[in-house]
């Protein structure tokens, strides 16, 4: 053992190296001799060994700082530089809470997104292989509709011709209803061919998906249910397979139960049936856009390549068949098409929580100058000392990472807050249920905190430990030449933070204005009061008369209840972005295409404007009474298709083979019906009557005058009055409608705002920082020219001018940069141009305004200062 | 390498290498020198002692080797080097150029005065 230890020292002897054994025993003996010293001076030998203990200051610290010298050990140091700088951000509280809060907070913003990020744009769809999952949809260019449901007769026609595809198959969503004990059940359904899991690549959890190549006959009585719906509404029934259920279309067996996974990427769908094509009205017509259609593309066919291979097909279609002359196909991944709503926005805002983030460095980096210019002194002594230039900037580096891990800890916490607002704020569906902090979004803060650390550490460490020691140590501490050169240097950084945070400013601003015009679009209907609720006709119980006779049935006995004002019907709610765009005929119109034209049709029933409080502008409601269906047109329509003259009594075809059509009645005003942002549409009334084969199922519109829940009440009794089986389901409040379809754009203007009003908050921060700073280094020149005459309002002047100057560089560089950056959010605005000279004009001045105010605190305590006391510069 | 970055690193430096010129000596002994030769005036600092040491060993102005001190104790000799001798003279010239010139310096403002 001995022998080893003597051979470790030979060799540590032979590189150079002094062991720590030879350390110790060097300073011991110094101790000894020191003490040896004292006692002969007269002290007892305890208290001699004690003193000259105590003179050596401590035989671990210089063990330490031997160890600093000869270049120790990395591990070694890290822990010590990690223990002092702990003992550090205890020295500094202020500046340890606000380098903290500022990095919590930037880094919680941007955790927080990229946890939504991870949730959505980063996730794989649940079923095999999803990266070759592609979505078919109809297209037509000239009338601007890139995503359109697709005929079943173009389906069997691209399925059979093109050779991009290991499997294409089709489905629609359907309504079924449950017949139990109790109240019956509506069912979410969907509809799909027979081979639509293979391709779309799931699994059963339970029993088998629909074989592939099933006659439709053999699975026509089949049932496949979705996980939830099992667990949700038969408790999980271990032996659901082969129970039969009974439906409002017959008897069904379930033969299977999807995965739980499958209720992700589908939300609300309760049961799966195969397809009937027999049940699709017009279905040799290949204008009859009713399916979705997603395909497999094969091992190495591109989108590229797929889309080639099937717009040929689709083009031979469209010459063959005229009734899709124009119509053309598009080809989107399953994945981009799931993200497609949530991609750009959530890149922009996670763009400007990286600006706040960016911010918060520049910020931290002001604060770390200011504390090494403290610490100039020391850092010197320690170079002095022969302390390697790297070993203190990597223990610079360690006390920054120290922060910069705090301020990540502190992220989370943030981010779990932030994502609890995201989540409630955003409308149902948008976001998975899901979202949570998992390892991967870990493994981004850590990579943030270390970025933060390289990006606001790394510079205040070089130049604190740049050379200029003498200097250093004879000023005590005050270098003013390093400390103007640093001051110069800062004033850039906080141009570039306060650029940054205009460029924040000004998107935010004009976000928030487009929210504002979108809240104050006129609908063209009164949306309050009244709620709407789908109720589904199921065939073949209700015939085209039936159908009808219902409704009216329904409104006679509500109108005049309690509480209820009126009632009507229309084939979608009040706003939607769906509903029936179709093919129309304006019979015997001169017009160049012959009167035909693509608009959107809505079946309504008669009173449907007096429910909405709409405003009949010519002729008259379509009536109960009519003999024939009639329809009424929204303003622009009538403007549109007869300019100048009176739409009342023209007809309008359905469909290009339409020649007699039905007549126009009536003209009402116009309606946001599709969308409040979408342009008024040229809307088409028809009553329903003309539409019973089309829309089984209806939205009614129900005004009332009391709450909510007791309209519901009164109308759900009233149809069970009629109808004992029938469901009433989708039960919303008009005006909660309109705040769902505006949920999307209300969260992003939320986060942009709230990280706009972090990066203002952290500019002025870094302003009133630097003004601070740049008032200190100032002291002597400011009690010169108070000496010479100047009063205090020429220095806070002085001051605020400097301020002042600042922003307002800052405003003009973050000017040309917001010119590129409203870019992103173009699409989200308004009623407002991205230039929009008020809304820049304000920023700036907003900008500039907190500029002087963070200016004006270090300002009036430079004015107050006794010109005498700044002099003598102490 | 900065040789004439800072005052107090060169002048305990050079304090050092006067002190082992005459005779190779343990840390303690070259602290006690100092004290001497400066009539208690200099005293130096433990702490930063034995890292200029071993900083200088470090440089090869300095050369340690262990041996056994007067009274019988094992104790790290310093012992100056032939380039220790050379940064002697040449730190020594400086100083008596530097200290010339503060003298000459103080001289002047005591005529002001």
């Amino acid at each position: 053992m001995a022998r080893l230890t003597r051979a470790i020292r030979w060799l540590r002897g032979l590189l150079g190296r002094v062991s720590d054994d030879e350390i110790d025993e060097e300073l011991r003996f110094h101790l000894a001799m020191e003490a040896e010293l004292l006692e002969r001076g007269g002290m007892t030998r305890d208290l001699a060994v004690a003193e000259a203990r105590r003179r050596f200051g401590g035989v671990v610290q210089h063990t330490e700082e031997l160890r600093d010298v000869r270049g120790g050990r990395i591990m070694e140091n890290l822990l010590q530089d990690v223990r002092y700088a702990l003992r550090l951000s205890r020295r500094f509280p202020a500046f340890t809470a606000i380098v903290l809060l500022t990095l919590g907070i930037s880094i919680g913003a941007n955790t927080a997104i990229f946890s939504v990020v991870n949730a959505t744009l980063l996730r794989p769809l649940p079923y095999l292989d999803d990266s070759r999952l592609a979505v078919l949809f109809s297209q037509n260019p000239d009338k601007s509709l890139p995503r359109f449901s697709v005929s079943y007769a173009d389906f069997l026609d691209w399925r059979a011709q093109t050779r991009s595809f290991s499997g294409m198959a089709a489905g629609t969503g359907s309504s079924l209803t449950l017949i139990g004990d109790g109240e019956p059940l509506r069912l979410n359904g969907q509809s799909v061919t027979s081979d639509y899991f293979d391709v779309l690549g799931v699994r059963p959890e339970r029993g088998r998906l629909f074989a592939a190549g099933d006659p439709a006959t053999e699975s026509a009585s089949e049932i496949i249910l979705t996980y939830d719906f099992w667990q949700r509404q038969l408790a999980g029934d271990p032996k659901i397979i082969g129970r039969r259920l009974r439906t409002g279309t017959g008897e069904r067996t379930v033969v299977g139960v999807l995965p739980r996974s499958y209720d992700r990427d589908n939300p609300g769908v309760d049961a799966v049936t195969v397809l009937d094509p027999a049940s699709i009205p017009g279905v040799e017509n290949h204008a009859q856009h009713m399916l979705g259609v997603i395909a497999r593309l094969k091992p190495g066919v591109t989108q590229a390549a797929a889309q080639a291979d099937l717009s040929a097909v689709a083009g031979r279609l469209a010459e063959r068949f005229p009734e899709i002359a124009g119509w053309t196909v598009n080809v989107f991944m399953a994945r981009d098409e799931a993200t497609r709503t949530l991609r750009s926005p959530l890149l922009v805002l996670l763009a400007a929580a990286g600006l706040v983030l960016l911010i918060g460095c520049i910020n931290v980096v002001n604060l770390l100058l200011t504390r090494s210019t403290l610490r100039e002194r020391e850092v010197a002594l320690r170079q002095a000392l022969g302390a390697a230039r790297s070993r203190l900037i990597g223990q610079l580096l360690v006390e920054s990472g120290e922060l910069a891990v705090g301020g990540a800890l502190l992220g989370l916490v943030v981010a779990h807050f932030v994502l609890k607002l995201i989540v409630s704020r955003a409308p149902a569906g948008l976001l998975p249920s899901e979202i949570a902090l998992d390892a991967r979004v870990l493994l981004f803060t850590l990579v943030l905190a270390v970025a933060t650390t390289l990006v606001a550490g790394l510079w205040p460490a070089v130049a604190a430990t740049t050379p200029r020691l003498a200097k250093a140590l004879r000023d005590g501490g005050r270098s003013s030449s390093g400390g103007i050169r640093a001051l110069r240097a800062r004033r850039m950084l906080v141009v570039a933070e306060s650029s940054l945070a205009l460029v924040l400013l000004v998107c935010a601003g004009l976000v928030i204005q487009s929210l504002r015009n979108i809240l104050a679009v006129d609908l063209g209907f009164d949306p309050t009061r009244v709620v709407t609720m789908r109720v589904s006709l199921p065939g073949p119980r209700y015939n085209d008369t039936t159908q009808v006779q219902f409704f009216r049935d329904l409104q006679s006995r509500l109108e005049g209840r309690a509480g209820i004002d009126a009632v009507a019907a229309a084939n979608t709610p009040p706003i939607s972005a769906g509903g029936i765009t179709t093919n129309l005929r304006l019979i015997g119109s001169a017009r160049a295409d012959g009167g035909k034209v693509m608009g959107p049709a809505t079946a309504i029933t008669p009173g449907y404007f007096r429910a909405m409080r709409m405003r009949l502008l010519r002729g008259r409601d379509v009536a109960w009474s009519d003999v024939k269906p009639t329809i009424v047109v929204s303003q622009a329509a009538a403007n549109a298709y007869w300019p100048g003259e009176s739409p009342i009594g023209r007809r309008i075809g359905f469909g290009p083979r339409d020649t007699v059509g039905f007549e126009v009645v009536g003209v009402v005003n116009d309606t946001r019906a599709r969308g409040i942002t979408v342009d008024t549409p040229l809307m088409i009334y028809l009553s329903y009557a003309g539409a019973t084969n089309v829309a089984r199922t209806m939205s009614l519109v129900v005004r009332g005058r009391g709450d909510a829940a007791s309209i519901v009440a009164t109308t759900r009794a009233a149809i069970l009055e009629i109808d004992r089986t029938l469901p009433v389901y989708n039960v919303r409040p008009v005006t909660q409608v309109i705040d769902d379809s505006l949920g999307q754009s209300r969260l992003n203007t939320t986060l942009l705002t709230i990280f706009a009003m972090v990066a203002l908050a952290l500019a002025a921060v870094g302003i009133y920082g630097v003004i601070s700073y740049s008032v200190t280094m100032r002291q002597q020149e400011i009690g010169v020219r108070m000496a010479l005459g100047a009063s205090s309002n020429n220095v806070l002047a002085l001051v605020l001018r400097e301020g002042g100057l600042l922003a307002t560089t800052g405003t003009l560089v973050g000017l040309g940069a917001a010119y590129f950056a409203t870019g992103l959010v173009q699409s989200w605005l308004f009623g407002i141009g991205r230039a929009d000279p008020t809304t820049i004009a304000g920023t700036a001045a907003v900008l500039v305004a907190i500029a002087l105010l963070a200016s004006y605190l270090p300002a009036r305590r430079a004015a107050r200062v006794d010109p005498l006391v700044a002099m003598r510069g102490d | 390498m900065h040789p004439n970055a800072d005052v107090l690193q060169g002048t305990l430096d050079l304090l050092i290498l006067k002190a082992v010129s005459l005779e190779s000596m343990h840390g303690w002994g070259i602290s006690q020198r100092i004290q001497q030769f400066s009539s208690g005036v200099l005293e130096v600092n433990q702490g930063s002692l034995y890292p200029a040491l071993h900083r200088l060993v470090k440089r090869k102005w300095l050369e340690a080797s262990w041996g056994t001190s007067e009274n019988n104790r094992r104790a790290r000799f310093y012992k100056l080097t032939a380039l220790g001798r050379r940064q002697l003279a040449s730190e020594t010239d400086t100083w008596r150029r530097f200290s010339a010139a503060v003298e000459a310096v103080l001289a002047v403002t005591a005529a002001v005065n």
